[in-house]
């Protein structure tokens, strides 16, 4: 018992580990947490699935082998006892009790005693000695002991059912030789015989994913970082997957509408599963595990930021790679995911609450010399602190924050506005008109100074133009107090604001017929156009992509278990829960009456093997009373 | 006495009626699994009450005064800001204050019974816990039903986030601690028992005044199962027996020591408390965590997956379950029992808190 106690401590600080190191990663982020050296230690020490692990196995299997001996020991002298009634008890040892009464009785009324007892839930035996003494044994609670044998019994039939579930045979098949785990990507055909688990297989946890419209017959197992094929006896068609929302926009549901053909009799089940209601057939349950894009097409508008050309067009797939030479360099683009419904915490009245903003797509941009940046833009305009604007989230690498690029939409609600305003900046007639408006109000009279004036503010506006603000703050003179900087950064900013100001209003006056400026004032636009074009140059990447339109094609992720131990281990538990029940409600009591033959007094015994203070309580009254039957 | 006997005969067929009433008129929205659930309930609340005449009249204030605040509402989430009564004490989020604040209190008036020990006291801290547990469970019930004015398919029982099983845990550690006082017939033990309800009251109002905790959000699909309502229940008369078990510990603890020994109950009673804490404990805590198995195998595909929820519940039964072999088996009594079941707490504690806050997992239903 004392190593099976032991064992069991073993589970539970493995299974410590194994909570407080997150199981299954990819391999590179152990690496990257623990180094090379501690990272090969733990892999060794199968700590990244400990519960997998062949000596955590091997701690299981030793729990069943000593809990079955303890059982198959202890457990017929539990069931003679059971039987037996200590009718041989003697006076001396009796009255030695803790709880033994003696007391003179009128009349020996069996009848009633008996009934006395009977009525407490006891069994009994009596009988008369060779020396003419009458012996009573009554006991009760014997389900007590039984109890013990259930909890056992539930503990080994649990760990049973749980190694059939386990990988077991695989390791063995690994071991061997007959099973080689694949680990690059391969297409099924290539795929060698000993990559490949027969339908026969006895147990197993696999995954499938399935794009809408297609159908499979093979599953994938994950092995450490690579996997196998599971063969299935039957093929899984996908027709439709469905994500359903809640008004907020949180999803309700993940919904697959299946088609099952068994390949042996050609029986066709169709049925709709999603996450708490699984298919099960033939043996194999289907469940609803993930979900991810199934290679969603897009349609995108490539507006290049630093430079006032119209926007030209661009059409992708997920999953697939465009090329794209863009001001003589090459992009390459990878677009990762698609995702139509996401749910941020966006401002409505004072408080933020979750709303659905509309779609999204994720992608890669890697420049020629290798270096990569993820974006992720969302197809709809955003509100925050009151405003509308296009967002697209840019980061370095997947462990960093999004930061983003903010574009105020315009009048429309379309970025249209913010793209004609850059493109304006970048036009030199426009601009030269803008500032010259702008000279004017300060020197309405012209003349030399306002010449200078015009120089300094095209100097300014093409500094901004061409790097933003930060260009603008590397050409102030350092050598100056710090004050005087400040001083001098904010007039820049002003005058490029009024600029600003003015290159809108200069356009409209020309071209009355577009409406996307038609703000009450232009001030809050110019303002957040001005710093949306100054964080372009943060951006890394001088393009940005607007989505125009998509056809949503999506995959879901099924997972298919075969877990013949399952039933096992659900029987176990119930007999663990009878067991446990046994033990904590059920007092195991022993009572003798016995009765000299010459004598006129009765000694009333009782014991019990768990002492609770419930017990002194009871062994009083139940004398008492006897006490008052025989009187 | 007639009276009783008819109040209690009148128990009975409200808690037959009032299921099958509600089986009548809303069988459309329910499965098989949760028609059984409810009428097993209405059966569960018959059995208690026979034991424990006062949950009768716990119950059946709870219900009209849940009724009536339904009533208020006239089918308007915003009643609740405005309607007097439903703003001040019988909207979910008031009920469940007014529990914040009286839980406290009865703690402090538990602690002047044990200095004082005037009966008047440990009465008034009685009395006082059992209204905080009835407006605890209004608060509940009606949220329950605010959650359904919010909008048909967003309704459920408010059992699915940390803010509203702090509120349940509150309260079914209140439940079995007026319980044990009721049939020892001695109130002291309150002292120790309302400390951890009045933490768990602390963590509920930063909860909702730094993190706005109380909003009602839909069930995630994970969530959307009969089970829950079977599953959590169940688990939280475990973490509740176990608070009490380790508080009682406390106790123990220090009467061993010599203090407050002429004010708390013996050394033998205390034992013998504790062990009965945590054997009810376990047994509920066994059949949740089985329970929860059964669930998991028709939500993510296997009935085990150590899922650090999942691993640090056998952690905490296995604990458990070693206090009950060293007791029942060895027979072993004394501090180290009770300095055990202090630290089983904090064990609990982090499988019920720490994991939400520290390990990421398939359970990830409350973060903070």
């Amino acid at each position: 018992m004392r190593f099976a106690i032991t064992m069991l401590c073993f589970i539970g600080i493995a299974s410590v580990i194994g909570t407080i190191l997150k199981q299954n990663e990819l391999y590179e982020n152990y690496i990257i947490k623990f180094g090379q050296f501690w990272f090969e230690f733990f892999e060794v020490m199968g700590l990244y699935n400990v519960y997998q692990a062949f000596w955590f196995l091997v701690i299981l299997i030793f729990l069943i082998i000593s809990t079955s001996f303890c059982v198959s020991r202890n457990s017929p002298k539990i069931l003679k006892e059971y039987k037996k009634f200590q009718l041989n008890a003697r006076e001396k040892s009796l009255s030695s009790f803790k709880h033994s009464y003696e007391f003179p009785v009128k009349k020996f009324d069996f009848v009633k005693l008996e009934k006395l007892l009977l009525d407490n839930k006891f069994r009994l035996k009596r009988q008369i000695k060779k020396d003419g003494s009458l012996i009573l044994s009554a006991k009760k609670g014997d389900f007590q002991k039984l109890g013990y044998i259930f909890t056992h019994l539930a503990i080994i039939i649990i760990s049973i059912g749980g190694l059939m579930d386990g990988n077991l045979v695989l390791k063995m098949q690994e071991l061997t030789g007959t099973k080689q785990i694949i680990y690059e990507d391969l297409a099924l055909n290539d795929i060698p015989e000993t990559g490949k688990l027969k339908t026969s297989n006895f147990s197993y946890r696999a995954q499938m994913l399935l794009r809408e419209g297609e159908k499979q017959s093979v599953a994938v197992l994950k092995v450490k970082e690579g996997y196998l094929i599971q063969d299935l006896p039957f093929s899984v068609g996908l027709s439709d997957f469905r994500i359903k929302h809640y008004s907020t926009g949180q999803p309700k549901s993940f919904e697959s509408d299946l088609i099952v053909e068994d390949k042996a009799s050609g029986q066709l089940v169709k049925k709709t599963i999603n996450v708490n209601n699984p298919l099960t057939f033939n043996g194999i349950t289907i469940y609803q595990s993930s979900f991810e894009d199934g290679g969603s097409e897009l349609a995108l508008d490539i507006w290049n930021l630093h430079s006032p050309e119209k926007a030209s067009k661009m059409e992708s797939v997920i999953f697939k790679k465009n090329e794209l030479v863009f001001n003589e360099k090459k992009y390459f683009f990878e677009f990762n995911d698609f995702r139509k419904f996401n749910i941020l915490d966006i401002e409505s009245g004072n408080k933020k609450t979750p709303t659905n903003v509309g779609p999204s797509f994720i992608y890669k941009v890697r420049n020629e010399s290798g270096q990569a940046h993820e974006y992720q833009t969302y197809q709809f305009p955003m509100r925050i602190d009151k405003s509308l604007y296009f967002v697209s989230g840019m980061r370095k690498t997947p462990q960093e924050e999004y930061q983003y690029l903010k574009l105020p939409a315009d009048a429309n609600g379309e970025i249209e506005g913010f793209m004609i305003f850059r493109a304006l900046l970048h036009s030199p007639q426009t601009l030269n008109d803008a500032i010259e408006k702008v000279v004017a109000q300060s020197f309405p009279e012209g003349g030399e100074k306002s010449q200078i004036y015009f120089e300094g503010v095209k100097r300014v506006m093409s500094e901004f133009v061409h790097g933003g603000y930060s260009q603008i703050a590397s050409s102030i003179d350092p050598s100056i107090s710090l004050e005087d900087q400040k001083r001098i950064a904010n007039s820049y900013i002003k005058i490029i604001f009024l600029v600003g100001q003015e290159l809108i209003d200069i356009y409209q006056l020309n071209n009355a017929e577009i409406d996307n400026f038609l703000f009450e004032s232009n001030y809050k636009f110019v303002q957040e156009a001005l710093t949306g074009f100054n964080d372009s140059f943060f951006y890394g990447l001088p393009i940005f992509l607007e989505l125009k339109e998509y056809v949503h094609i999506q995959s879901s992720g099924l997972q298919l278990t075969k877990s013949p131990g399952q039933f096992w281990v659900y029987l176990g538990c119930i007999l663990l829960v009878l067991g446990i029940f046994c033990m904590i409600y059920i007092q195991e009591v022993r009572l003798w009456v016995l009765k000299k033959k010459d004598k006129k007094n009765v000694l009333v015994a009782l014991t019990t093997n768990r002492h609770r203070y419930e017990f002194d309580q009871f062994a009083v009254r139940i004398s008492q009373q006897i006490r008052k039957i025989l009187n | 006495m007639v009276f009783k006997q008819l109040f209690n005969y009148l128990f009975i067929f409200l808690m037959l009626m009032l299921p099958t009433v509600s089986l009548f008129k809303f069988h459309q929205y329910m499965d098989i699994y949760e028609m059984f659930i409810l009428i097993g309930t209405g059966i569960t609340f018959i059995v208690i009450g026979k034991n424990w005449q006062n949950f009768r009249y716990l119950v059946l204030i709870v219900l009209i005064l849940s009724f009536f605040s339904i009533f208020l509402y006239e089918g308007n989430l915003f009643s609740g800001e405005k309607q007097f009564v439903l703003k001040y004490f019988l909207s979910s989020q008031s009920a469940i204050m007014w529990m914040c604040s009286l839980y406290p209190l009865s703690l402090l008036i538990y602690w002047l019974y044990l200095f004082k020990r005037h009966s008047f006291f440990g009465n008034f801290a009685s009395q006082l816990t059992w209204i905080a547990t009835a407006m605890g469970f209004i608060g509940l019930l009606v949220r329950w039903f605010e959650s359904y004015l919010i909008s048909i398919d967003v309704g459920h029982i408010p059992i699915s986030n940390l803010y509203e099983v702090f509120v349940l845990f509150c309260l079914v550690t209140a439940l079995l601690h007026l319980y044990y006082e009721e049939k020892m017939n001695r109130k002291e033990l309150g002292a120790f028992v309302l400390i951890v309800i009045s933490v768990a009251v602390g963590f509920i109002l930063w909860y909702t005044f730094s993190k706005g905790a109380d909003a009602i959000q839909p069930l995630v699909p994970a969530l959307q199962s009969y089970w829950m309502k079977i599953h959590v229940p169940a688990n939280f008369v475990g973490y509740g027996a176990f608070a009490i078990a380790a508080m009682i510990s406390v106790a123990y603890l220090l009467v061993n020591k010599g203090i407050l020994k002429s004010r708390l109950p013996s050394l033998i009673i205390l034992d013998d408390l504790t062990y009965k804490a945590i054997a009810i404990g376990f047994i509920f805590f066994t059949i949740a965590t089985i329970l929860g198995a059964v669930w998991a195998a028709e939500a993510w595909g296997g009935y085990w997956s150590w899922d650090p929820k999942e691993t640090w519940a056998l952690i905490v039964w296995l604990n458990y379950a070693g206090w009950l072999h060293l007791r029942l088996v060895k027979g072993l009594r004394g501090p180290m029992l009770a300095w055990w079941s202090v630290m089983g707490l904090l064990i609990t504690t982090f499988a019920f808190l720490g994991v939400n806050l520290f390990l990421s997992g398939l359970h990830s239903y409350g973060e903070l």
